[in-house]
């Protein structure tokens, strides 16, 4: 619960700390004078006023929207705009995608193989048997398979149709988040060893001699554990959201979080940064809660098994 | 069946220290400097000749539409050694050459990642061993509070701000080290629970051993080693993933890449030929999309063999 509170400002607060912590100008180390204009990057986030100062005021302003302009990736445009998209009455000449959404819905897709395998896990679907071939398949890394799921998109999709490419765009690389890295193998086998080894409980053999189902009475035991194995698939899957988004060539923020830090644009990667420590948070939060519910779940008596007279 | 993955993990190991040793600074044909200009004409003779082309054959040069045709009798063995082996580009640039400057960034940066992770490791299990559970629930913060973060967004937030004189793979290495050690150190601090923690340390005192052997032998050569081992060693193949998917990244936005100098040239130069060959319809650069893939199934292969020799019997 304490990390989930506390993210959201460690992650800005660390940025800070490290800036401050390396020897020399702020403002030179984000960006060095050959390259950027430093006076200019000082005045924008407040640099030349010290570490709390500058945290202080960013972390104000970013609590009522005001994440700043960026200066390089899109000079002069609002983050916030960059990271929601441009209203439908935006005068610019090119519409700027909706890069948080998009970025949402691949990672609310990319949830579906998880599930999928963890729910096969727990049904131990596919036996084991076939662990070589799922280990062999998650074992791809994530730069190789987005690599050929963009090779793959290129070759058959027109992408002058914008809107169906973007769509495809989206489904071909939550496929990818969710396959590659051991996300959905890891799951399946994950899943079911944690079941495996509740199964082997003596309570297990005792409650199917009483005619009751399995799951039923495995599943408030283990899914703390379950909970615990989810986040940090979903955490792993926020890792690869950058290589994904930019190998496939959709617009989320981990694309928007890559281009800040190739053109070191520091607005953009604090901000975008800062939208991944929310989301984090929020999976933790998630968490926490879903483990007080099961814990309050547990502590209740079981329906229907009434106590003898010699038991009371 | 140790053995066999003992042997296979020092033969990976040797074959990517002998790349890595062998790598050239320059790549010797098409090489570009950082200002994009080419440092070497096309050695279309020494090309030629390794090809065999020779009087009244038609010359690979006439493509690239210079040089002569009577270069039987200049034939590099080394060059031609490396140029065959492994193909080229359609710069006439041997992909061998990739591959060993590929070899260079990442080795050392991986295996000193591989050991800080097993280190912290070794440090989780031991305080687990202690009687201390101020020190214990510090660790447990710790591992919560860098466990949530999402490592590859730290790992540009620190890209960023590291200064230019200190960039390149090790920093980021030995960052993505600490990222992932919690699961480490989790892991390591489990096993050391399961032998019983401090009672286990206690029992031993009580056998006669000294704390040397009891730390030392008992806890981390002989139940914390296979541990310990294989997550250094999947951090070890992660950073090398690392730097292929930052290398590629930078590369598709046709930027200089963070993790190493102008003059080297990742796997990841390997993959983006292939991907090019894949999209154009065209296998003249295909090779190259396979040679990426091998040395990736080397890493996997090297991480694997390790965590597999380090097992307990």
């Amino acid at each position: 619960m304490f990390a989930a509170i506390a993210l959201p400002f460690i992650v800005p607060g660390i940025i800070t700390a490290l800036i401050w912590a390396l020897p020399g100008d702020p403002a030179s180390i984000i960006c060095p004078p050959g390259q950027c204009p430093t006076e200019i990057l000082k005045e924008e986030f407040n640099l030349d006023k010290g570490a709390w100062y500058f945290f202080l005021s960013w972390l104000g302003d970013a609590l009522q929207g005001d994440f700043g302009t960026s200066w390089r990736v899109m000079t002069g445009v609002d983050v916030y705009e960059l990271m929601m998209g441009s209203p439908a009455d935006n005068q610019l000449v090119e519409p700027i995608s909706a890069h948080l959404p998009n970025t949402i819905l691949l990672l609310m897709l990319s949830l579906l193989p998880i599930t999928i395998g963890a729910a096969l896990g727990a049904m131990n679907k596919p036996t084991p048997k076939w662990d070589p071939i799922l280990v062999s398949v998650g074992i791809i890394p994530i730069v190789v398979l987005s690599l050929l799921v963009a090779a793959l998109v290129e070759i058959n999709i027109d992408l002058d149709a914008e809107n169906i490419a973007g769509r495809i765009k989206i489904l071909a690389g939550a496929l990818t988040l969710g396959i590659a890295d051991a996300a959905l193998s890891g799951s399946i086998i994950g899943v079911r060893g944690i079941f495996d080894r509740e199964n082997k409980q003596r309570y297990v053999g005792v409650s199917i001699l009483r005619g009751e189902t399995v799951l039923s009475n495995t599943l408030p035991n283990v899914a703390n554990s379950l909970v615990g194995q989810y986040r940090s698939r979903i955490l792993h899957l926020l890792s690869g959201l950058v290589i994904v988004e930019t190998i496939i060539g959709i617009d989320g923020i981990g694309r928007l979080l890559w281009k800040g830090t190739l053109k070191q644009d520091f607005g953009v990667v604090l901000a975008t940064a800062t939208a991944f420590a929310i989301i984090s948070a929020l999976l933790l939060l998630f968490q926490a809660l879903l483990e007080a519910g099961i814990a309050l779940h547990i502590r209740k008596a079981p329906k229907g098994v009434a106590l003898t007279a010699e038991q009371k | 069946m140790k053995r066999v993955y003992l042997i296979s993990a020092v033969s990976c190991l040797l074959i990517l220290f002998f790349a890595a040793f062998k790598a050239p600074q320059h790549l010797t044909v098409g090489s570009v400097t950082s200002t994009y200009k080419y440092i070497q004409p096309l050695d279309m003779e020494k090309y030629d000749a390794c090809l065999g082309v020779g009087k009244g054959q038609k010359s690979s040069q006439s493509s690239f539409g210079s040089g002569s045709n009577n270069n039987t009798d200049v034939r590099d063995s080394s060059y031609c050694n490396s140029v065959l082996l492994l193909g080229t580009n359609q710069k006439g640039t041997p992909l061998v050459e990739y591959a060993t400057q590929g070899a260079k960034i990442v080795l050392i940066p991986s295996i000193v990642a591989g050991f800080v992770v097993a280190f912290l490791g070794v440090l989780g299990g031991l305080i687990r061993c202690f009687e201390a559970p101020i020190l214990d629930s510090a660790v447990q913060l710790f591992a919560e509070v860098v466990g949530a973060l999402p490592r590859m967004v730290v790992i540009l937030v620190c890209a960023l701000i590291l200064p230019q004189d200190m960039r390149g793979l090790l920093p980021l290495a030995v960052l993505w080290a600490i990222l992932a050690s919690p699961t480490a150190m989790d892991e390591a601090g489990a096993v050391a629970g399961r032998l019983g923690g401090a009672r286990f340390v206690e029992a031993l005192r009580a056998h006669g051993f000294g704390s040397f052997r009891i730390y030392l032998y008992h806890i981390v050569a002989l139940n914390l080693r296979p541990v310990v081992v294989r997550q250094g060693a999947e951090v070890m193949m992660q950073v090398v993933f690392l730097e292929v998917a930052l290398s590629y990244l930078a590369v598709v936005e046709s930027q200089p890449s963070f993790t190493h100098l102008d003059n080297l040239h990742s796997w990841a130069d390997l993959l983006r030929m292939g991907y090019f060959s894949l999209i154009a319809d065209k296998a003249d650069t295909l090779h190259a999309l396979v040679l990426g893939l091998a040395l990736i199934t080397l890493i996997v292969v090297t991480a694997s063999s390790v965590s597999k020799a380090a097992r307990a019997k």
